[in-house]
């Protein structure tokens, strides 16, 4: 069977490698569809030993059960040999590259839009007593028609049960929440609602938001700007694991933080930013606030800006790919300003 | 090598790092050079902060009597204290302010770039323009004398002819480079910076209304969350302590993921309607 497999999945491209897998874009040859192939490292012997990744096996076991627009959809695995392959739909950019192309203008209805989509594929996951526990810009997936998609399930966990203890090293720590930082075992939806506060800022601001570069720091920099917590704001905070008393900031107002945002969206920053996972708001309650039924009604995914390389090759299907033109004209100035592509 | 020490004769401590290439003859100019360099990081504010005229020369003064000052060792531990009271009131000032200026340089130094560019790339065409003219002479040198070497006709006709081809040479136009757009790591080149035309907002598409997703349970739906405590579900499971509370858990939240578990599926009949 796996052999039917190997040969359904034609690779294309190479994508990108991370810390556990490698991922091509792939063409299936059943549906003709593109997808993206997610091959898992087998890793070191020791790890070998125990049997399959375990952050394959997290994907494998959430995402089969999960279908929405929102999040990614794993649309098959297989194994050769000692090899697990997942297949995933193909995604053509992830929301850090687009906060970080300079030359992309985003509206207020794009950030809408992308919050928008963020917190209804995580709405779905809560619902189905998931934590994603992994949220940031570079997970957020965006297709070339304008949809986002969350992504890479590899720190995804069910959560709500009462005697489980969770690890608290979860999230990049830009993302982290104060609570993760104190050192909670036990924790809720707030996690990831704070990792959307803190994307949500940074669309905003088009730099990270809050980026500490200790743990220490990173809870420095959040109560810098959201105030120290004391007993009163959020209740039990000194009955955290790793709970230090911090130096009083005031902390600062959220409208000269974000100088361009409407009263509305400091409404949303200000329930998904609350210090106290308790009185933070959950996805459906932020969904419900104003900011998102008002005007300006979030883009649709069509005119979601794309980066140029991504808009190029999908207006110019027909003609030369962007990547030949750079080649073509690089060769004629006589000169290699063609991009490396680094092979495996 | 050491990197730091005392100078011998006055004991003042010195850095490797700390030295540098002398600039000016005067080392008194030198130093305070160094000194306003280092104030005016501080004392960086703009005149748009100041309501009047009047208020901010009043201040460019007071930072040129500070410099001046330092300089002369004149009440150098008062005037120390008095920045030390100015940093410390003005520390969000000072921060914006310094970020803005770095903005500006990065334009400065943009503007600076593009012009060397520009330089150079005349530079080239110039070069080019005169090796060309000069591969032109020697080809034609050669030509006349192959020329006179094979041809059997008359040296001075063949001389005559060869100078008047020489004559209409316009100057070819050399062909302009494509510029590079990008490094060879696919950065792109130049600006990163948004486009200064203003953006129109446009509004376009549907405004969101909120529908709250249905859960398929195949089974009774569990009590929604309001109902958890008013009808007493929540007596009946662990009590949940002060750090579990901090931490963002809830004793409805284990309640209700176990009524949830307990009720799906419960009504799910395999092949009643397909």
């Amino acid at each position: 069977m796996s052999e039917d497999k190997l040969r359904r999945y034609e690779k294309m491209d190479f994508l990108g490698e991370g810390q556990f897998a490698t991922v091509y874009k792939a063409l299936d040859r059943q549906t003709g569809k593109i997808v993206a192939v997610k091959k898992i490292k087998m890793g070191s012997r020791a790890e070998a030993e125990d049997g399959i990744n375990r952050t394959a096996l997290r994907e494998i076991k959430l995402l089969q059960e999960l279908q929405h627009e929102n999040v990614i959809g794993l649309l098959d695995a297989f194994g050769h040999k000692s090899n697990v392959s997942l297949v995933f739909d193909f995604m053509d950019t992830d929301l850090e590259i687009i906060i970080k192309d300079m030359t992309l203008v985003l509206k207020q209805s794009d950030v809408k839009a992308y919050t928008l989509m963020t917190l209804r594929g995580l709405e779905y996951l809560h619902m189905n007593w998931i934590l994603h526990r992994d949220l940031k810009p570079n997970n957020l997936l965006v297709t070339s028609s304008g949809v986002l998609k969350l992504g890479d399930f590899g720190l995804a966990k069910y959560y709500g049960s009462p005697n489980r203890i969770y690890t608290h090293q979860v999230v990049t720590r830009w993302y982290r929440a104060p609570e993760l930082l104190f050192g909670a075992q036990m924790y809720g939806t707030g996690v990831d609602v704070w990792a959307v506060g803190c994307i949500l800022a940074e669309l905003l601001l088009r730099i990270p938001f809050l980026a500490g570069d200790s743990d220490l720091d990173q809870l420095t920099k959040i109560f810098m700007a959201m105030g120290t917590p004391t007993e009163e704001t959020w209740s039990g905070v000194t009955a955290l694991p790793s709970y230090v008393q911090f130096k009083v900031f005031p902390g600062t107002r959220l409208q000269d933080i974000f100088t361009a945002a409407s009263d509305e969206l400091l409404d949303v920053l200000r329930s998904l930013l609350a210090l106290d996972p308790a009185r933070r708001g959950t996805c459906a309650s932020v969904l419900k606030l104003p900011y998102f039924s008002s005007r300006p009604a979030p883009s649709p995914g069509h005119l979601l800006p794309l980066p140029a390389e991504i808009s190029a090759r999908k207006k110019e299907v027909d003609r030369p790919s962007i990547k030949r033109r750079i080649v073509e004209s690089a060769e004629e100035s006589g000169m290699g300003g063609l991009a490396k592509k680094l092979i495996f | 090598m050491k990197s730091s020490g005392t100078c011998p004769q006055c004991d003042v401590p010195l850095r490797r790092n700390g030295f540098r290439v002398q600039l000016f003859e005067d080392a008194g100019v030198e130093k305070d050079i160094d000194i306003r360099r280092r104030i005016l990081r501080e004392f960086n504010k703009q005149e748009e902060e100041f309501a009047t005229l009047r208020e901010y020369n009043d201040y460019l003064e007071d930072v040129e009597t500070i410099i001046y000052n330092l300089v002369n060792g004149i009440d150098v531990l008062a005037t120390n204290k008095k920045i030390e009271a100015y940093k410390r009131d003005n520390r969000e000032s000072i921060v914006r302010n310094r970020a803005r200026g770095r903005t500006e340089e990065d334009e400065l130094d943009e503007i600076l770039q593009m012009e060397n560019e520009l330089n150079e790339e005349r530079a080239r065409e110039e070069q080019e323009r005169l090796q060309a003219e000069k591969r032109n002479k020697v080809q034609k040198k050669e030509a006349l004398i192959d020329e006179l070497m094979t041809s059997y006709g008359d040296a001075k006709k063949i001389v005559a002819s060869h100078t008047k081809v020489a004559e209409p040479e316009a100057p070819v136009a050399p062909k302009p480079r494509p510029k590079p757009t990008q490094f060879s790591s696919g950065v792109r080149i130049g600006s990163t910076r948004l486009p200064a035309v203003p953006i129109v907002p446009q509004d376009e598409g549907e405004p969101f209304v909120y529908a709250a997703p249905e859960l398929a349970m195949d089974g009774p739906a569990a009590p929604d969350s309001e109902r958890l405590s008013a009808d007493g579900y929540l007596s009946h499971i662990k009590r949940v302590g002060d750090a579990e509370r901090a931490g963002g858990y809830a004793a409805s939240l284990g309640c209700l993921r176990a009524l949830q578990e307990g009720m799906a599926g419960l009504l799910f009949f395999p092949g009643a309607d397909g």
